[in-house]
């Protein structure tokens, strides 16, 4: 990007950490994906919400994780909140999707909240 | 083709035929094998005795019953029975992709008169036929990537530039056969060199899905692995 994103309120050392654990099998996974859309009709949300793609694994883990990823977890708020939605409103984390390709998405999925969680970004429910 | 361009033209062909294609072999195969290893250093055996791998894969009725697996089932449930046109398109794209180059006459005549070694040949108009397969599978993917909704949401301009890799050395291999253009020598040249590119790129781009499926889908355990896996990431 050629200009600096402002990622007040999020400390990047704290998300960059995280990524770094799992960083060689979440980048060589990332990499592996086909972009096919195959992994959709496994997900009974999809199924279920007339088929919308935002609802489908792939989408799901390419705009959490892959941004994440992407931006070296130089990532604001606005990114956090939009991660929110997509891996807690549109993802119960049930494991359940199939990828041919034998990515492990739900794996993906988790690691985006556990980022999400560590600065403070998570669904109401949660709070208490 | 003028002069002082001459000299630059009969490098680069000779180069492209020469020492590139053993560079990109050993590229793919070192590559290949690099990738193996890591994917295993991922993942680590562990006792599962558990887990049963399988949808289809029932409670047993009766005590001596272990559990059959209703592959009826398993099928449907599986992309074949959620997806059979792209399950049909797919599983002939990718077979033909590996199996075409190593049963073309043009690579074992090469073969022949390299190495003095050769594999069964397909005729010429069966390669031929098959080549036309290949690139409509490929017209199948593109449109799907030009116009659902589903596929366009998670494109990137990079998923053009693999497909158009993948296409290259069978548009390229088709128009050498036919000799569509004047010029052959550019023709087959760049034919040899996509198919390089594309040998060189299977370890490390998008292509490595290759290894990724294969190595994790038998190794690791999950309710949809093949076979018995006893690795877990
Ligand atoms: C890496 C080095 C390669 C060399 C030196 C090479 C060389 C050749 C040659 C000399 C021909 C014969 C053309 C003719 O009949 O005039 C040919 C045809 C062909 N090649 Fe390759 N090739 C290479 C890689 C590949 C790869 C990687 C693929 C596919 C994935 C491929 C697919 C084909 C096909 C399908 C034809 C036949 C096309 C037809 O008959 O319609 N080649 N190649
Ligand atoms: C055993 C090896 C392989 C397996 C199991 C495999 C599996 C898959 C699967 C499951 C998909 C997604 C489904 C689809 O859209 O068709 C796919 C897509 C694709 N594969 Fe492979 N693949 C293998 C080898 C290769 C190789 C060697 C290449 C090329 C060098 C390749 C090129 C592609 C391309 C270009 C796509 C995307 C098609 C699209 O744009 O939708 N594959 N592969
Ligand atoms: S996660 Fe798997 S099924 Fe889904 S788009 Fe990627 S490669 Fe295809
Ligand atoms: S884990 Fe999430 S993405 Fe996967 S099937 Fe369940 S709800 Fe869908």
């Amino acid at each position: 990007m050629f200009w600096k994103q402002s990622t007040t309120g999020v400390n990047t050392k704290e998300v960059k950490a995280i990524l770094d654990e799992k960083k060689a099998k979440m980048k060589l996974s990332l990499k592996a994906c086909a972009h096919c859309t195959l992994c959709a009709e496994s997900c009974f949300l999809f199924m279920g919400r007339n088929k919308d793609p935002k609802y489908m694994p792939s989408y799901k883990f390419l705009n959490s994780v892959g941004v994440l990823y992407k931006k070296k977890g130089k990532v604001d708020r606005l990114d956090l909140g939009e991660m929110r939605d997509l891996i807690w409103e549109r993802c119960v984390l049930c494991t359940r999707c199939y990828c041919p390709v034998g990515i492990d998405i739900p794996d993906m999925i988790a690691l985006a909240r556990r980022v999400c969680r560590s600065q403070g970004v998570y669904p109401q429910y949660e709070r208490d | 083709m003028d002069s002082s361009n001459s000299f630059f033209w009969t490098f680069a062909y000779d180069f492209i035929r020469g020492p590139m294609v053993w560079a990109a072999f050993i590229v793919f195969f070192a590559g290949t094998l690099f990738q193996v290893f890591r994917l295993l250093s991922f993942t680590k055996e562990q006792p599962i005795s558990k887990l049963t791998p399988g949808p289809g894969r029932f409670i047993p009725k009766k005590a001596d019953d272990k559990g059959k697996k209703d592959w009826v089932m398993w099928l449907k449930l599986s992309i074949a029975g959620v997806n059979p046109f792209m399950t049909i398109v797919s599983t002939i794209f990718h077979v033909l992709l590996i199996v075409m180059p190593i049963f073309v006459l043009g690579h074992n005549i090469l073969l022949d008169n390299s190495f003095g070694v050769s594999f069964f040949s397909l005729s010429e108009s069966v390669s031929d036929f098959l080549t036309i397969i290949v690139i409509l599978c490929v017209a199948v993917f593109l449109y799907r990537r030009l116009f659902l909704d589903r596929v366009k949401a998670i494109t990137t301009w990079s998923d053009y530039l693999f497909l158009s890799l993948a296409a290259a050395p069978f548009v390229t291999g088709f128009f050498a056969y036919h000799q569509v253009f004047e010029n052959y020598r550019l023709i087959i040249s760049l034919h040899i060199l996509s198919g390089e590119l594309m040998l060189m790129a299977v370890p490390f781009t998008k292509f490595v899905h290759m290894i990724y499926s294969v190595i994790i889908r038998l190794t690791v355990v999950s309710e949809y692995s093949l076979g018995r896996g006893n690795r877990t990431w």
